[in-house]
């Protein structure tokens, strides 16, 4: 038992240092079959992206290198700061409505009631159905002379119902509940899945306890939830930042050209890189929207890790 | 603490009764003023279901039109004449058959592929702490956060390298690999107490069989989530079988019949929307078998104090 | 660390579009038939392909050219990503100018100066990059103004005749107006105004003064607000097409280009379209002074070379090319619906032979005599500036801005560029 007998500093450290490489090749071992295929597929062309940035490229890769030049550009480009300002107003609508309504939606269909299965595949048809019929429909719905929406509106007194889709201030809100409509179904899932995760016996406890529905919501769900929270939150953050295809769909004229009221970063990306074929430049755009997305996300992470201990 | 949960044998899945099923009747569960509460809350949840489905329905009606009726001046909800004949010619005009099959091919090897790999990755993240863990878990995420057109380029040009474009194979790599799998799983994993997997240890399990005997039974919800949505966002895929799938023995749904479209003189968009709408079927179905398994109750009983 | 990183990544990048270009420059074989790649669209509804390959392989057997499909709709950028990986075809097919200085500035085109041209053909400085032709024209598109003979002969409207300015066209679209039909449809496209203002009004649009705008946007706002044609909100919340517009009988008038011919005759004859007589004639004008040669817009599309094809195939492949702009390529084209960038009386008379086809003087007219202008200049830039006009031109239609607002806008986002 003499190795036992050792520098009382040095024992521990040897454990402790034996124990992480232990733990890091066992981490590894786990991790290693879903990185390799992401490090070589995703990873390394991000990492091309990233490079990229920091040249003038066109889409074949022709043109020299030029630091930082394009980020200077960006900050003075008004296409650029009319996206980021509409990507940051759509996120701030966009995110807590969609938590509230799927949310709210996990919690009312979380029964075995007969009957739920209909109104649970309900919620997510949308998120499955084509996007052009999505775009057609809406815009009938939204029509402002003919649509139905806004003839509610008059209905109920509104004298000069918005433009929607067709407006400049209206365009944006109206791409958000659509946005929200369709994206309910999958984070609904997600809650869903997360709301079998909490104990029963938690809410035995409560209820004993006197507590009343909206007490055991905030103090038995809602901790229960907190992984699936960050889960939904951090996802749904970065497909707001990212969002593309509806806005897309939505513009009016649909000839794709930028429309000022719901441009987006994505969109700028698009069209500087694909349209306009200036890549190096539309990759800086790119690696902006990483960082943000980047930014958002650490503070989530760490919210949530504070949240835990 | 006393873990009455021991041995090799995992936890059973037992079917808890939910909340509110077990509260005590009162006064205000019967009566007139009750009923009149369930069918007015039924009528909303029934209103707001048709509002959910209105663009589906509007899908499958257009699917009957003749041509030049689906897109009109003023709207036509429902057709003049209903041309079911769509729905047989879709399967003898064009290529739907070969499109479904290499559809459902790529939808289930690549959910698979997520759902094994991704659960074998998040358990390393969320059960194994090593240096270095939490910076590359922030890597995977941020990977999901670069717009996929971005660098859908290189990542081509690294492709034909490796002589993959045309074939599913390349896109089965694409897909099979992504973070989301391992973060929706590694989140849940964080809600299975530690104890069940120390308990294991004692008992002598390695890591692997934690995974997949005590991990992997207790995330069913999780799982089918995952699957049902790798499932979905796989099947609805347009832009990645665009650039990789040229010949059309290879396109899956999405692309022939957006190719149908734009080889139609008519751009005859009843068809496209018939296409949609089988397309749709498959998703429901395995939408309502699978619902069950969101809703599974999870025992952590066995934990008590 | 990252100093390294960057460069040696660049190497990768560059490394690897270098080895793609020199993959594809393997000497082939030396001698026997030579097969060339041309790159297509909708090879079901587009048939000109293939008719130009055949055409050129009965000329020369030792040659033949093998068209592939590319889709329709994101046919630029499928072509850049198989560019980019060295699986590009040989010949390739530019379907929209505004792409061609992107190509060239990609040095993915071969100088192709040295390919003989007939004189008169269409569209050829549209395929030039600092003098150097880089592509030749085979199939050269104008627009015209399409008519309803009986919904005209119903309101006892004098057909157009070729001396119509946008005041005639005002009027006629009032007087059609009925309430089963709009006097005119107008798409959605801004080349549907803008087109004819950088025509006729000897627009610039690289000078950052969009003032030339107003008259057809004004007129075309009075008649929205009229009622004679569909507002561009609700064409917008519907989409309609404009195929669906004027076979149905929805408008009386459709400006667009000549490819629709080729379409309406068709979709007449399987019924998709009502059977009604039509004809079209040059598009309205300014003012009279250009009645003898109407001015309207149209861009070409041709056939440039994949500056990374093999040696031994360059001769051919400047054959093919030659071919296609040729009289006997045109009489094919003719005969099968389209507009070759190569008219003449000849040729004039394989177009208007098809079946279906409008037989009176000032449809034949209107096709053969006009002073086409390009409808995007040739340059790096036409991109960004057409995006700019075009979200200037859903501003003043979906009247979100005033008509001055917008225009001033544009401007000022032209000058930030």
């Amino acid at each position: 038992m003499t190795s036992a007998v050792t520098d009382p500093v040095r024992t521990p450290m040897r454990r402790r240092s034996k124990l992480a490489v232990r733990n890091t090749l066992l981490g590894w071992s786990f991790i290693l079959p879903n990185f390799l295929g992401f490090a070589i597929i995703t990873l390394v062309p991000v990492v091309t992206l990233f490079y990229i940035a920091l040249t003038d490229f066109n889409v074949f890769g022709k043109g020299d290198f030029i630091g930082v030049g394009n980020f200077v550009k960006l900050v003075s480009d008004p296409l650029f700061q009319r996206s980021l300002l509409n990507t940051f107003y759509y996120s701030a609508m966009h995110v807590p409505l969609t938590i509230v309504v799927s949310l709210g939606l996990a919690l009312l269909l979380n029964t075995k009631l007969r009957g739920v299965s209909f109104f649970r595949t309900a919620a997510f048809f949308p998120y499955i159905t084509s996007i052009v019929a999505i775009a057609l429909v809406w815009n009938l719905l939204f029509s402002p002379d003919a649509g139905p929406i806004n003839e509610v509106l008059r209905f109920l007194g509104v004298a000069n119902p918005p433009g929607w889709l067709t407006s400049q201030d209206w365009a944006m809100p109206a791409v958000v509940i659509i946005s929200t409509w369709r994206d309910m179904g999958f984070y609904m899932i997600l809650f869903l899945a997360g709301l079998q995760a909490v104990p029963r016996e938690l809410y035995e406890a409560a209820r004993v306890d006197g507590a009343n529905v909206v007490q055991r919501f905030w103090n038995v769900t809602l901790p229960g939830l907190r992984p699936t929270m960050f889960l939904v939150t951090v996802l749904l953050t970065i497909a707001s930042f990212k969002v593309f295809d509806l806005i897309i769909v939505l513009s009016p004229g649909g000839n794709a050209a930028p429309n000022q009221a719901t441009v987006v970063l994505s969109q700028f990306i698009y069209q500087k890189g694909f349209v306009e074929s200036k890549f190096g430049y539309a990759s800086a755009g790119a690696v902006v929207l990483f960082f943000l997305c980047i930014v958002a996300t650490i503070i989530q992470f760490l919210i949530n890790k504070r949240r835990s201990a | 603490m006393v873990v009455t949960q021991l041995g090799g044998t995992p936890p059973v899945k037992s079917r808890r009764p939910l909340v509110g099923d077990r509260r005590p009747r009162t006064d205000r569960d019967s009566g007139g003023f009750a009923r009149a509460r369930r069918i007015v809350g039924s009528a909303l949840l029934i209103v707001f279901a048709l509002a959910l489905l209105v663009p589906f329905f509007w899908m499958v009606a257009s699917s009957l039109k003749g041509p030049n009726e689906v897109f009109s001046i003023p709207v036509r909800w429902l057709p003049e004449t209903w041309h079911w004949e769509h729905y047989v010619e879709l399967w003898t005009d064009t290529g739907m058959a070969t499109w479904l099959r290499n559809t459902i091919i790529l939808s289930t090897v690549v959910t698979f592929l997520q759902v094994l790999t991704g659960s074998f990755a998040a358990y390393g993240f969320a059960k194994v702490r090593f240096p270095g863990r939490d910076v590359l878990f922030l890597v995977y995420l941020g990977t999901i956060a670069v717009p996929w057109q971005s660098y859908m380029i290189p990542q081509y040009i690294m492709l034909a390298q490796a002589k993959l474009t045309n074939t599913l194979l390349a896109l089965i790599v694409l897909q099979a690999f992504g973070a989301f799998g391992v973060f929706l799983m590694k989140q849940f994993f964080e809600t299975i107490p530690e104890e069940l997997s120390e308990a294991a240890r004692i008992d002598g399990l390695s890591e692997y069989s934690i995974w997949a005997r005590i991990m992997l039974p207790l995330s069913v919800p999780a799982l089918a989530a995952l699957a049902l949505l790798t499932f979905v966002n796989t099947w609805n895929d347009y832009l990645g079988p665009l650039l990789y799938l040229r010949s059309k023995e290879n396109w899956t749904v999405q692309l022939g019949l957006k190719n149908f479209i734009a080889n139609n003189i008519t751009a005859d968009y009843s068809m496209l929307f018939t296409g949609l709408t089988i397309s749709v079927i498959p998703i429901a179905v395995v939408f309502l078998l699978g619902q069950r398994f969101f809703i599974e109750g999870i025992a952590t009983s066995g934990l008590k104090g | 660390m990252k100093r390294t990183i960057a460069p040696a990544i660049g190497l990768v990048v560059a490394a690897s579009l270098t080895l793609a270009a020199c993959g594809a420059q393997e000497p082939a074989e030396p001698e026997g038939p030579v097969t060339l790649t041309l790159s297509g669209w909708s090879l079901d509804t587009t048939p000109e392909f293939q008719v130009l390959a055949d055409g050129f392989h009965d000329a020369n057997p030792n040659v033949t050219v093998e068209v592939v499909e590319y889709d329709a709709a994101e046919y630029n950028t499928l072509l850049t990503a198989d560019l980019g990986a060295g699986s590009g075809p040989d010949i390739i097919t530019q379907k929209e100018v505004k792409f061609v200085p992107v190509f060239v500035d990609g040095e993915q085109l071969l100088d192709v100066s040295d390919v003989e041209l007939p004189d008169g053909l269409g569209g050829v400085e549209s395929y030039q990059v600092d003098g150097t032709q880089y592509a030749v024209p085979y199939r050269q598109d104008s627009w015209v103004l399409y008519y309803n003979k009986d919904i005209f002969d119903a309101a006892g409207v004098d057909y157009p005749d070729g001396s119509w300015t946008w005041d005639d066209y005002d009027d006629a679209a009032a007087e059609l107006t009925t309430a089963e039909h709009f006097g005119t449809y107008e798409h959605r496209w801004q080349s549907t105004t803008q087109g004819f203002a950088n025509a006729q009004w000897d627009g610039d649009i690289f000078s950052g003064d969009y003032s030339y705008f107003s008259d057809l946007y004004e007129q075309r706002l009075a008649r929205e607000g009229a009622g004679y044609q569909i507002d561009f909100a609700t064409s917008s919340a519907n989409s309609p097409t404009y195929q669906g517009e004027f076979g149905t009988q929805h408008a009386a008038m459709l400006p667009m280009g000549t490819w629709y011919v080729a379409t309406l005759i068709a979709q007449q004859a399987s019924g998709e379209a009502q059977d009604f007589n039509w004809g079209f004639a040059p598009i309205p004008q300014r003012s009279e002074s250009t009645t003898d040669n109407p001015v309207t817009f149209g861009d070409p599309t041709g056939f440039g070379i994949n500056a990374a094809i093999p040696e031994e195939e360059v001769a051919a492949a400047k054959a093919f090319l030659a071919y296609a702009a040729s009289a006997d390529a045109a009489s094919l084209l003719a005969g099968i619906g389209i507009t070759p960038a190569l008219t003449s009386d000849e040729v004039a008379e394989a177009y208007f032979a098809v079946d279906g086809a409008p037989t009176d003087d000032v449809s034949k007219f209107a096709w053969s005599t006009h002073d086409t202008k390009p409808e995007n200049p040739t340059s790096g830039e036409t991109a960004a500036v057409q995006s700019i006009l075009g979200t200037m031109h859903t501003e003043i239609l979906t009247k979100a801005k005033t008509l001055d607002q917008a225009i001033d806008d544009a401007a000022a986002a032209f000058s930030a560029l």
